[in-house]
């Protein structure tokens, strides 16, 4: 592997205003993800061993709550708004100018979410997906975001030239509707929750538009941005990307009653969202075509896997039309009957928010560290180590999950006893998913603190 | 694409005309829903929780226990909830008229417990709390031990533990509706 971006020399300029609040965002995000990791072995080996760890504080139920809403409120947003701010900056020539407000933010972010998450533990939870934390966060946690990842749409409007960028729509895009969609949610499942079941449709609707709209709107900006940089050609097919990136935002907020097939809803309601489900292929193949299309020309694959940083782009994309096209076939009646309620869904979420998001913000970072500390990655080997052991993590993960939830939901629906399988596989991704992180923590931090101390010395001389 | 109000207009009535459509007809169709009897003149269906019930469901809250089964019954011919036992008829969304917070679930590690308090007796629900791998071989749902305390003779159960109990047994869907008729 070329280590083209991780021994480039830094280059310096407008992300120099930007380092304080990036470096901030990503120190936390890296935090959040060793203990999520940690967190997510933990539940692992309380899957596969019952008794490990049993005592009313740690119980799976409170493990996991705590492990999805760390990796989804704590890394994966505290790295896309660091990533999102480097963003604004490169596309619109923004000048940043008031990092404190951002770093102000995303400090409320960071500790309203230790807060929450401790009282997960203390057994305050609610009993809606990613809605888990008690409803005092919700609020705190909208105006922190708009503090820290606003930003986008500020730059949008004051940017100098009138081009946009599709990396541009997507990021202003997801800054802009996060807010919206979480506060809406919060308020009809929690402060004044709407009726009966409408609760369960309104939590399946926050969930879509937080993996969609946010988590992989946030990852598509980047990866348009990324895959035309560092191949230094344009998209193919870019003029579709209008109708792409249209299609994704008009789809994805009716795709949630798939997910709630045969519950007590109206069934027209959920046949509308497995239609939508289904029509949301058109903006994966639109991305497929922008994507797959520019690495296949001119052995753009081949210059992909020789890049520190695109390789994990190259893989995310690779992971987001996979998914797509698994969710359209897959969230239809004949097989949501057989896969729902196993771990087939949770496959492919996790294909989604780690597959894609992950993988893309991992070649975000492996970019754009460098660059704004202005120093070199301490070591390669680390680099290899967090790159193989999430790669193959991910993929048997992945299998597994989708194999056996799919076998799972056939043997259930001949009358088999309800199992878990899968258990030794599962406990073994979450070991190698810590080790892959805790290599890429210790690299990241590593480069950081010689990024500093040569800030430093700079500044002394 | 340049026109930033034009925009952000059509990124919200993306977000906006699905939240109308789905959530607030939702609403408008089931948000009048209250109890009902099966026949003219019968009890009203659901039943209302009794005060333990609702100590016990923030005991089931606490616990997590959402994490791992959910209260819902899919019909005959999507999934095989009702020909393995889990209720005599589909869950309808008059059945979670009166519940403040609904915990239908999406994951299921262990059985569906829409119906649990029409299977099983309170006996049955304390041994499976206290010592699932004694009820069912190989259960992988740990022991909640803690909810119970040793005695002379075994063991009894806390305050919580009774409570929960009590929720469990509250869980049942074995009347019929006007939605839904039981099999007969």
């Amino acid at each position: 592997m070329s280590q083209e971006s991780s021994h480039q020399r830094p280059s310096f300029g407008r992300e120099t205003a930007l380092r304080g609040p990036f470096v901030f965002f990503f120190v936390a995000a890296l935090v959040w993800l060793l203990a999520t990791s940690a967190l997510g072995l933990i539940a692992a080996l309380k899957l596969w061993m019952p008794s490990f760890l049993n005592c009313e504080w740690l119980t799976y139920g409170r493990v996991t709550v705590a492990q999805k809403n760390l990796f989804i409120y704590g890394w994966a947003t505290n790295a896309l708004l660091a990533v999102n701010l480097w963003l604004l900056a490169r596309l619109t020539s923004f000048e940043f100018r008031n990092g404190w407000i951002a770093v102000f933010g995303g400090l409320v972010w960071n500790a309203t979410l230790i807060y929450g998450v401790q009282q997960i533990f203390a057994g305050f939870l609610n009993g809606f997906s990613l809605l888990e934390m008690p409803r005092e966060v919700g609020p705190v946690l909208a105006i922190a975001f708009l503090l820290a990842g606003f930003w986008p749409v500020v730059a949008f409007a004051r940017r100098p030239s009138g081009h946009t960028f599709a990396a541009q729509w997507y990021v202003v895009g997801a800054s802009f509707l996060f807010p919206i969609f979480y506060l809406i949610a919060q308020l009809l499942v929690l402060w004044c929750p709407a009726s009966g079941v409408v609760q369960a449709l309104v939590a399946s609707w926050f969930v879509q538009n937080l993996l969609q709209l946010w988590l992989a709107a946030s990852a598509l900006g980047i990866a348009y941005y990324f895959i035309p940089k560092v191949l230094e050609r344009p998209l193919a097919g870019y003029y579709l990307a209008t109708v792409g990136f249209w299609t994704f935002f008009l789809f994805a907020g009716w795709t949630a009653p798939a997910t709630l097939l045969g519950s007590p809803i109206p069934v027209w309601i959920q046949s509308v969202g497995v239609v939508a489900m289904v029509m949301s292929i058109v903006p994966i193949i639109i991305t497929a075509i922008n994507f797959h299309g520019t690495f296949a020309q001119n052995g753009g694959w081949a210059n992909a896997w020789n890049s520190t940083s695109l390789r994990w782009v190259a893989l995310g994309t690779i992971s987001f039309t996979f998914v797509g096209l698994l969710r359209a076939i897959f969230y239809t009646r004949g097989y949501s009957a057989i896969v729902r309620f196993t771990e087939f869904y949770q496959g492919l979420d996790y294909l989604l928010v780690y597959g894609f998001v992950t993988m893309v913000i991992f070649g975000a970072a492996y970019f754009i560290l460098p660059r704004v500390t202005g120093a070199l990655w301490p070591s390669v080997k680390l680099i290899h180590v967090h790159f193989w052991s999430v790669t193959l993590a991910l993929i048997v993960s992945t299998l597994v999950s989708l194999y056996g939830g799919y076998q799972t939901g056939l043997d259930l629906s001949k009358g088999a006893p309800q199992m878990i399988g899968g258990g030794k596989a599962h406990v073994l991704t979450a070991a190698a998913f810590l080790l892959g992180h805790a290599a890429f923590a210790l690299n990241a931090l590593g480069l950081i603190f010689r990024g500093l101390t040569s800030a430093e010395n700079r500044q002394h001389d | 694409m340049k026109n930033l109000n034009l925009f952000l207009i059509g990124l919200f009535a993306a977000v906006a005309f699905p939240f109308g459509a789905l959530i607030v007809s939702s609403q408008v169709q089931l948000g009048a829903l209250g109890r009902a009897p099966a026949e003219e003149g019968g009890p009203l269906f659901p039943p209302r929780e009794p005060g333990l019930a609702i100590q016990g469901r923030a005991v089931y809250l606490q616990l997590g226990c959402v994490a791992c089964h959910t209260q819902q019954v899919r019909p005959a011919g999507i999934g095989s909830d009702i020909a393995r036992g889990w209720g005599a008829r589909p869950s309808v969304a008059r059945d979670y008229v009166l519940q403040s917070q609904v915990l239908i679930g999406d994951h299921r590690f262990g059985p569906d417990l829409a119906n649990v308090g029409a299977r099983l007796t309170e006996a049955q629900l304390h041994e499976h709390l206290r010592a699932p791998s004694s009820v069912v071989a190989g259960s992988a749902m740990p022991a909640y031990e803690y909810l119970y305390q040793p005695k002379a003779n075994g063991w009894a159960p806390t305050d919580r533990a009774v409570a929960l109990v009590a929720y469990l047994k509250s869980l049942r869907q074995d009347y019929a509706s006007p939605e839904a008729k039981l099999k007969q």
